[in-house]
């Protein structure tokens, strides 16, 4: 009940308390051209009220709430008198009053810990400095000679509270504080008091005026307040070292400890790269995407081509080089890279796949809804649903876990020689698919399908050959009595492939992501253009890649930043499903865990910062497309 | 389908004088839509089997994939069983996971009506009042989109539970800017940070439609006497409700679904914990306790996904909303 009554409470408070301000302070100012005293008068009472109420609670105030109260009135009655007053003398006298009325109250309630001593160079100091600035602003303010008294006077009156109070110690006496505090009161009187009554014009300038300032000021506070400012403050805290209580300055020794760390990168397994199987698929790939585009490019009579045929090769063998180092170099920072890399390439290709298979066929909206699905789920959620395809258990039970079912199943087939010669027919069926299709293509002269098909084919292949030759799938031969026992795969504990069970997790949410915004993209993709392209003569897939893909690539390029942005970020699902053990940290649980569980805000921070140097190339990129399209 | 039909006629001529051939060809074409439904297959066993294990029990659980589910009433009723549910909603057996949910929806419904009303005020602001540097705050303010949450987490947790003090350089007096409210720990404190960083969204996503409405509106508007305060009240607010809608299942989900904010702003005030959280220490359990997860997982998906599925096309606008040019 207690958590309802905060949640109502809270409500209330959100929408009224914000409500009644915003509305209020709108009305407020609706009165500035028709009734201008009452206007004066409340935001007199509000401000010399706010100020005295921010003393309070700075613990600057003996009886704070009668003083608060009695501020306000005395300033309600002094904007009321300067509302309606016209002739200057009868204004100035009316500001004076209420100011030293305002400074009689303050230096009467000042407790004895802010009594100033006065000392006259600092008064000095001060007043020269504060009406210079005044000065300075009336001349750059554009030299009205109604506005110069109130200036000099402000910049005085601020002068004077520097000189006179804030920079000089506190252990003076009552008469000081009443002096410091009425002379203070008394200036800023004849600021105010020193202003003409505005003439029908200027309050019309008032309304108009502060609009801007009302609208725009909640937003601009709660952004500053949790951004801005706190980034400045992380980076501030990434120089520093020390517990939160007593931090001191390191310089970049928080930045070095970090980037020498072989937990954050290491380099030591980079040589293994050369031993594994993708590095020399992607070396084969992009050899024959070479060539083949070589090829391809000497019939037309250019040096390259980069059709269809030798850019798949060459993406695959992108893909594949990309696994093959980030499999090899590992650590934190080469982890979020991957991460990157990987979301990126599996949810745009498949989102953008989704998107044009589905456009216009039957079942669309189910079919996309089922897709988008995930994007609802919860990150600690899809982390709960996932641990459950990928979980292993004992060799000798059964295997709860989809992927392990799966995996294992295949095992056992390929170690029953009935089920290896079905399975090897049935593929090699689809080999035999293949090749036609690739023979077919061939003499359509799509080399896209040519080398799509065969590289496919060869991957098939190498299945057969593991189904006939040693084997493939989860299982294990046991030394002892030669028995073939099931092995399942530890998906979550098994470096460094885990990493990359986890970013499927991410693709699986994602991938609606992307889906839903190319969808949107391609049905803006104009009719005609489409419809001019296929007059043309061109075949669907041209049309596809030659018309609608360049349309929708600044969509393409949102969805890559947005992404990219998301994924860098990654927290949850490696914290849930692993907290960052068996390899698998991230930089976001890494700062975590530093600032929050050993409590090491410096070096928290620099991890921190480094998201940030992350992201920044994005938020160059994206305050440059806003600059095109809103200021060019 | 119309790509293989058209992808055909193309080759037609070659293939003139084989029937058979061609429709293995045509077949074979048309495996690319299969792969649609594939796909679609794909993505929802995960959360279908999530679904069925949640209604069974821990051992039928242990012992078998979900896939098995109706064979563990081999030996009396077994499936489906709401054990687990009971368990894990009621304080005095399980999680608690109960409590948590109210914690949950009391952050979500908060934290997604305060920023609604800022950001829509400021997204007005920035469309339809002129003001010198109007372009340059807004564009300020939008680019802050891309900064990470992390950057913000540990000032803003020491401010609420110590306050933010003021030292002033040189004279080496302190002044307090924001009072020690004791937020830390506390549902209030993770209202504020969810409203400010759901800002730069919000003014983005409000503004791209409030900036969109037609001109003559608000001119004809102006003419007729009504200042901002009332066009935006009368005019902009009821013409903007799909806007907000969108955002406002946006930033539900958002709340409802976030880990990491909640983590660090309440941390270990257990009476506060929202759902996410108690699943997660609950799959942080390993084992003890995993048919509870199932079910404890379920019941927090279940509350996005139905809102999700029930304002879907308000969602899809939110999300669509800018980052296409149509």
């Amino acid at each position: 009940m207690n958590r309802l009554a905060v949640t109502v409470l809270g409500i209330v408070a959100a929408v009224g308390f914000s409500g009644i301000v915003f509305i209020g302070v709108n009305k407020l100012f609706d009165l500035t051209e028709d009734r201008y005293p009452l206007y004066s008068g409340i935001a007199g009472g509000v401000l010399s009220g706010g100020v005295f109420a921010l003393l309070w609670g700075n613990r600057m105030l003996e009886s704070p709430v009668a003083v608060t109260i009695a501020a306000a009135i005395v300033g309600a009655a002094v904007g009321f008198a300067l509302g309606t007053l016209e002739q200057s003398t009868q204004r100035l006298a009316a500001g004076i009053a209420g100011g030293v009325a305002l400074g009689l109250l303050l230096g009467f309630s000042a407790p004895e810990t802010v009594w100033p001593s006065l000392d006259p160079v600092g008064i000095i100091i001060g007043l020269l400095i504060g009406t210079g600035l005044g000065f300075l602003l009336w001349v750059v303010g554009g030299r009205q000679q109604s506005k110069m008294i109130s200036r000099l006077f402000a910049g005085a009156a601020i002068g004077w509270l520097l000189g006179a109070w804030v920079a000089t110690t506190l252990d003076g006496s009552r008469a000081e504080v009443i002096v410091v505090a009425v002379v203070l009161g008394g200036l800023i009187g004849v600021a105010i008091g020193g202003r003409p009554h505005p003439d029908q014009k200027e309050r019309g300038e008032i309304a108009a005026g502060s609009r801007k300032y009302i609208f725009l000021a909640p937003a601009l506070v709660f952004v500053t307040a949790a951004l801005v400012i706190p980034l400045g403050r992380t980076i501030w805290l990434g120089f520093l070292t020390g517990n939160p209580r007593e931090l001191t300055w390191t310089g970049l020794s928080n930045y070095t400890e970090l980037l020498t760390d072989p937990g954050m990168i290491n380099f030591g397994n980079l040589g293994g790269i050369v031993g594994s199987r993708l590095f020399w698929g992607a070396v084969l790939l992009l050899g024959l995407g070479a060539v083949i585009g070589r090829w391809l490019g000497r019939r037309v009579g250019m040096g390259f081509s980069a059709g269809g045929g030798s850019l798949t090769l060459l993406a695959a063998g992108m893909i594949l080089l990309g696994f093959a180092v980030f499999t090899s170099l590992r650590g934190t920072i080469p982890n979020n890279l991957w991460w990157i890399f990987s979301v990126i390439i599996f949810a745009v290709s498949l989102g953008l796949a989704v998107a044009v298979l589905a456009d216009r066929s039957k079942g669309e909206n189910i079919a996309k809804s089922l897709i988008f699905l995930p994007m609802a789920i919860s990150f600690v959620g899809a982390s709960v649903i996932w641990r459950l395809i990928y979980v292993a258990r004992p060799p000798q039970d059964p295997q709860t876990g989809v992927a392990n079912a799966l995996w294992v199943m295949l095992g056992q087939w390929s170690n029953s020689g009935t089920a290896s010669a079905i399975v090897s027919l049935i593929l090699a069926l689809i080999v035999a698919g293949l090749l036609y299709l690739a023979w077919r293509a061939w003499q359509a002269d799509s080399s896209a399908i040519v080398a799509g098909s065969l590289v496919i084919s060869a991957v098939l292949g190498y299945l057969i050959f593991r189904f006939l030759g040693p084997g493939i799938g989860g299982f294990a031969v046991s030394e002892v009595t030669g028995e073939v026992i099931p092995d399942p795969v530890l998906f979550i504990q098994q470096g460094p492939w885990n990493n990359f069970w986890m970013m499927v997790v991410f693709i699986w949410i994602q991938t609606g992501f992307a889906m839903v915004i190319f969808s949107a993209a391609i049905k803006a993709v104009p009719g005609d253009l489409l419809e001019a392209a296929r007059i043309d003569g061109a075949t669907e897939s041209q049309t596809f890649w030659r018309v609608t893909v360049p349309q929708i690539a600044p969509t393409i390029g949102v969805v890559v930043t947005t992404l990219i942005v998301t994924v860098l970020k990654v927290f949850d699902i490696p914290k849930v499903m692993t907290n960052g053990n068996f390899d698998t940290q991230v930089l976001a649980n890494e700062m975590w865990q530093r600032a929050f569980t050993e409590l090491n805000f410096g070096l928290g921070s620099a991890v921190a910062v480094l998201l940030f140097i992350g992201v920044l190339p994005v938020m160059a990129m994206n305050i440059r497309r806003m600059q095109r399209e809103r200021l060019g | 389908m119309t790509n293989t039909t058209e992808k055909t006629r193309a080759t037609a001529t070659v293939s003139a004088r084989r029937p058979m051939g061609n429709r293995i060809y045509r077949f074979l074409r048309s495996i690319p839509t299969w792969f649609l439904w594939v796909m679609v297959i794909l993505w929802t066993i995960p959360t279908f089997s999530l679904f069925v294990n949640s209604f069974r029990t821990r051992d039928a659980q242990r012992g078998s994939g979900f896939w098995n589910a109706l064979s563990d009433n081999a030996n009396g009723w077994q499936f489906p069983t709401l054990e687990n549910y009971q368990e894990v909603l009621f304080p005095d057996v399980g999680a608690g996971l109960g409590n948590a949910l109210l914690n949950s929806a009391s952050i979500a419904i908060v934290a997604t009506i305060i920023p609604i009303a800022i950001a829509a005020f400021a997204a007005y602001a920035f469309a339809w009042i002129d003001f010198p540097g109007r372009e340059w705050l807004f564009i300020a303010t939008v680019a802050l989109l891309a900064v990470p949450s992390q950057v913000a987490l540990i000032p803003l947790l020491s401010a609420y539970s110590t306050g933010v003090a003021l030292t002033l350089p040189v004279i080496g007096k302190t002044i307090t800017v924001f009072p020690d409210l004791n937020l830390s720990g506390t549902i209030p404190a993770v209202w504020l940070t969810h409203t400010g960083f759901a800002m730069p969204f919000a003014i983005f996503l409000l503004h791209n439609y409030i900036a969109g409405l037609p001109k003559d509106l608000f001119e004809s508007a102006r003419i007729d006497g009504a200042d901002h305060f009332k066009i935006f009240f009368r005019l902009v607010v009821p013409l903007s409700v799909p806007v907000l809608a969108a955002f406002a299942i946006f930033q539900f989900l958002w709340t409802w679904n976030d880990y990491l904010i909640a983590l660090t702003m309440i941390g270990g005030n257990r009476e506060a914990l929202p759902g996410t959280i108690v699943v997660a220490s609950l799959a942080g359990e390993f084992g003890a306790r995993e048919n509870l997860l199932t079910a404890g997982a379920f019941v927090i998906t279940v509350v996005p996904v139905l809102v999700f599925f029930a304002l879907q096309r308000f969602f899809v606008r939110g999300i669509t909303a800018g980052s296409v040019k149509g």
